[in-house]
């Protein structure tokens, strides 16, 4: 018999374990134990064969979206990175904290606001005779191409994530005590070095995280790649998706979204590892 | 006194409406230690980040080696502090830090090396050179904020209230740590304290600031035997202030007249410091000061005893145990309070 | 310092672009062109009176509100029972129950969408209103459990203590001080939460069937071909959203000030 205690206890914790081993962690053992399955004549059958991992793992197109996927959340976590630092640092050190507040505080709108519409918005802003265009043509530049290319999706990316990473940088630059930074401007060190030496290595963690989140939102990501990038070539959640709407070849798809986390989560430990890493020189 | 080594002129701070500074000069001498010492918010951490260019004054000029510093930045100065919170780089370990200056200022690294091991050493902190600094105690932390401070070897160190996070008996020990750094280098220590114990203990002369000026400059006995005015007298405690009218080289305290040689005429306050009282049961032959004991407190050195005074004052009698024994204070029992003329100061200044 | 005012006009960059999106959507939707561009054409109304003659639309409003409420409603149970979990207890293997608590948004949501397909479909609840809620309870709730956390952050830690010493027990102190302490971020949890499923397309697109929400109606729409009904309807997501985000967030910048 518990007691009066020990069920006061469960009632609390137990919730988040029930909902989510059933519905988080059952789903995606499911999925993982899918890409062993066997698919004949549009059924799937239980089993344990090698088919569907050797035909996805053999297959150039998928290495190809692999290659492409990994290649554009990189580039996308560099990119992000490096447009958000200044944004991040004159919020952390040249505005007033209500302002910071306030900045953040309309970051955070946007990222829980539909970002398939706003994706939307930018294929019409992009256009070939969209307004983007219409206005430099005014300047007797253009038209530029830049739907269905890598800086459509790239554009995509961005508004997925800039946000979060200007977020995530404010709130580790604005931590940084302001004494260190002082300190190193007794020591000698100039504006540049004091970046360098000191608000960087201090804001290290927060830095890297933005990245991070950065890379896997924009590694999972489908709705930039399909409508801004033209989904040529396909990126691995493109590829996720036809392989699953286009009939029984969920066993494949899963295949996929093993090799997907797989590797978040090697890129995230990493991270994780550099950023808590041994400073110790 | 040659040259001084920091002049300050006329020098004001001002946010929007609020004066932190209210205009002060001050001239510190080559290898001078000097303190400033005031209570919170009188201007001492203003003053002191202004010499290290981490404030630019509103007027005045600060002039250090003969260059006026009001525009030079703050890295282009050599004027090296030390923080209240030490402001260690956590993200580098102890040899990174007390190297950080140097790399700085582009020094190779073979010389970076060797003066940063120098320093370690000097400091007793060679064992800890690889450590992160969050991996020391506070007193190793304390030196590597010293020798990181130092290892430029600066004509100036400024120091903010460096030792107000440590245990009292490690006060005792940095301070025997600094002064004596101090003599061997001979160079020009700056040091910001609200305690009058650190203060009197390490300066050659301390500056008591208030309400952002310069109440007094002089060494720890003038201060403390011939204060210049009431703020000073109050702040640095165990004084007895009287005041009363002069006239003829005796002061009309109210209840007494007491001779007080050499006075001019007119309204003044008078100083007697706590352990100049003498205290009898008995009224004395000579004009004493009919006071009631209220309360005894332990000071280290004596017992300081207090008194209610005619007036409804506070006095204050300094005795040793052997003399409280023997007097044996109940509390509202009738004592009488007496000094030497020679032990009354004058003040002179403004409060 | 012309360098505060460049990073000032940098920051005001970022906004211009982070906002860009979301204002040309609201401008694109009364403007009568169909494939917009500058100069603008006139006022208008038609794309919100054509997208809201289709009864289609309003179904699928019916369903995102149903499975909004439904969803942050389980949210916010499970995120509260979390943070007050974590905020009381310590256990084994709590670092793994945490975890569970906030892995869930890490997933690509394609990843989560198929793999939430097989499982639901197992459970014969694929192509049902009942299968989206529990997705976006999965989803939701880390996001949920990060509010009420930081709430009773803000908690002093002998509060509850206190009312056992007064004789209340441990339920009745959870009515009395922990709930009414809480009441702010419960409720911007719930907002948050309702944004948050609000606006989920892509599971609910893999698991919906023809009960489609809003995003999954427009993602269909978008399939086809450019076209204004989707500024209108996707306004209308905005300033739901927007409406949700905010106010979750001033019912906790308020608390937090006192």
């Amino acid at each position: 018999m518990p007691s009066r205690t020990d069920v006061y206890k469960y009632v609390w914790r137990l919730p988040l374990i029930l909902w989510q081993g059933l519905f988080f962690v059952v789903p995606l053992l499911l999925m993982v134990a899918m890409s062993f399955w066997l698919v004949r004549n549009y059924r799937m059958t239980p089993d344990f064969i090698f088919d569907n991992w050797e035909r996805m793992l053999t297959r150039g197109y998928v290495w190809n979206a692999y290659e492409v996927t990994f290649l554009r959340a990189t580039v996308a976590a560099a990119l992000a990175s490096l447009i958000a630092f200044p944004a991040s640092f004159a919020l952390a050190f040249r505005v007033s904290e209500t302002t910071r507040r306030w900045a953040i505080f309309f970051l955070i709108v946007p990222f829980f606001t539909s970002y398939l519409v706003r994706v939307y918005a930018w294929q019409v802003l992009l256009a070939e005779s969209g307004p983007i265009n219409a206005v430099l043509g005014f300047a007797g530049l253009g038209p530029f191409t830049m739907l269905n290319s890598g800086f459509g999706a790239m554009v995509g990316y961005m508004t997925l994530v800039l946000p979060l990473v200007v977020i995530l940088q404010t709130f580790s630059l604005a931590a940084i005590d302001k004494n260190l930074i002082e300190a190193a401007a007794n020591l000698g060190a100039g504006a540049a070095q004091r970046l360098f030496n000191v608000i960087i290595p201090a804001a290290k963690v927060g830095l890297i995280l933005g990245a991070v989140f950065a890379f896997i939102l924009s590694f999972g990501d489908f709705v930039s790649p399909f409508y801004l990038g033209g989904s040529k070539p396909p990126t691995l959640s493109i590829l996720i998706i036809d392989t699953t709407k286009s009939g029984q070849q969920w066993p494949r798809a899963a295949v996929v979204a093993v090799m997907m986390i797989v590797t978040l989560f090697v890129v995230a430990f990493a991270a994780v590892g550099a950023a808590y890493g041994r400073r110790n020189g | 006194m040659t040259a001084p080594l920091v002049r300050l002129e006329g020098v004001k701070k001002s946010y929007g409406d609020s004066v932190a500074v209210k205009g002060i000069d001050l001239a510190i001498g080559r290898g001078e230690f000097i303190a400033i010492m005031g209570p919170s918010g009188c201007g001492k951490t203003t003053t002191l980040r202004m010499l290290a260019g981490l404030e630019t004054p509103t007027e005045g000029t600060v002039t250090i080696d003969g260059k006026v510093m009001n525009d030079v930045p703050v890295h282009a100065r050599d004027t090296p502090l030390v923080w209240q919170s030490l402001a260690l780089f956590p993200f580098l370990n102890v040899a990174q830090n007390v190297e950080f200056g140097l790399k700085m200022r582009g020094v190779p690294a073979k010389e970076r090396r060797q003066k940063v091991a120098t320093w370690l050493d000097r400091l007793g902190l060679s064992d800890f050179a690889r450590r992160r600094v969050d991996q020391l105690s506070g007193g190793q932390r304390q030196r590597v904020a010293l020798a990181r401070s130092l290892v430029t070897e600066p004509p100036i160190l400024l120091l903010d209230e460096p030792l107000s996070a440590l245990d009292a008996h490690l006060v005792i020990r940095m301070q025997g740590v600094l002064t004596k750094l101090q003599r061997e280098l001979g160079i020009t220590f700056v040091y910001v304290t609200h305690s009058q114990s650190e203060a009197f203990a390490m300066a050659d002369r301390v500056v008591i600031m208030g309400h952002g000026e310069i109440a007094q400059i002089g060494r720890p006995r003038e201060i403390f035997r011939a204060p210049r005015n009431r703020f000073v007298a109050e702040f640095v405690g165990r004084n007895n202030i009287l005041s009363g009218t002069v006239s003829g080289g005796a002061i009309d305290l109210g209840p007494i007249t007491v001779p007080l040689p050499g006075a001019a005429d007119g309204p003044a306050e008078i100083v007697v410091a706590a352990d100049r009282m003498k205290i009898s049961r008995e009224a004395p032959a000579a004009p004493a000061l009919a006071a009631d004991f209220v309360s005894e407190e332990f000071a280290g050195t004596g017992i300081i005893c207090y008194f209610e005074g005619p007036g409804g004052e506070e006095l204050k009698a300094q005795v040793s145990e052997d003399e409280l024994e023997a007097l044996d204070p109940a509390p509202g029992a009738r004592f009488y309070l007496t000094w030497a003329p020679e032990s009354a100061h004058v003040m002179t200044g403004q409060s | 310092m012309r360098s505060g005012v460049l990073l000032r006009l940098y920051i005001a960059a970022v906004f211009v672009f982070v906002f860009a999106p979301i204002v040309t959507s609201m401008v694109f939707s009364v403007n009568s062109d169909r494939f917009p561009t500058v100069p603008l054409g006139h006022f208008t109304w038609d794309w919100y009176r054509t997208a809201f003659a289709r009864p289609e639309v309003w179904t699928a409003i019916q369903n995102s509100l149903i499975v909004a409420a439904c969803a942050a409603t389980l949210s916010t149970l499970i995120g509260f029972a979390t943070a007050y979990t974590d905020y009381r207890y310590g256990f084994r293997f709590k670092t793994a129950y945490l975890a569970l608590a906030l892995l869930p948004p890490t997933i690509p949501v394609v990843i989560m969408g198929l793999a939430m397909l097989a499982w639901l479909g197992r459970l014969g609840l694929s192509g049902t209103l009942t299968g989206i809620v529990i997705a976006h309870t999965v989803m939701a709730a880390p996001f949920a459990m990060a509010i009420c956390r930081l709430r009773l952050n803000q908690m002093d830690a002998a509060l509850e203590p206190a009312a056992w010493n007064l004789g209340a027990t441990q339920w009745r102190a959870m009515r009395a001080v922990v709930i009414p302490f809480c009441a702010p971020a419960l409720v911007s949890a719930f907002c948050l939460t309702a944004a948050v499923s609000f606006d989920e397309f892509i599971v609910a697109w893999f698991v919906s069937g023809l009960n489609k929400t809003v995003p999954v109606m427009i993602l269909e729409i978008l399939q086809g071909n450019v076209d204004p009904q989707i500024n209108a309807i996707g306004t209308l997501v905005f300033l739901t959203s927007m409406t949700l985000v905010i106010a979750a967030q001033l019912l906790i910048i308020r608390r937090s000030s006192t």
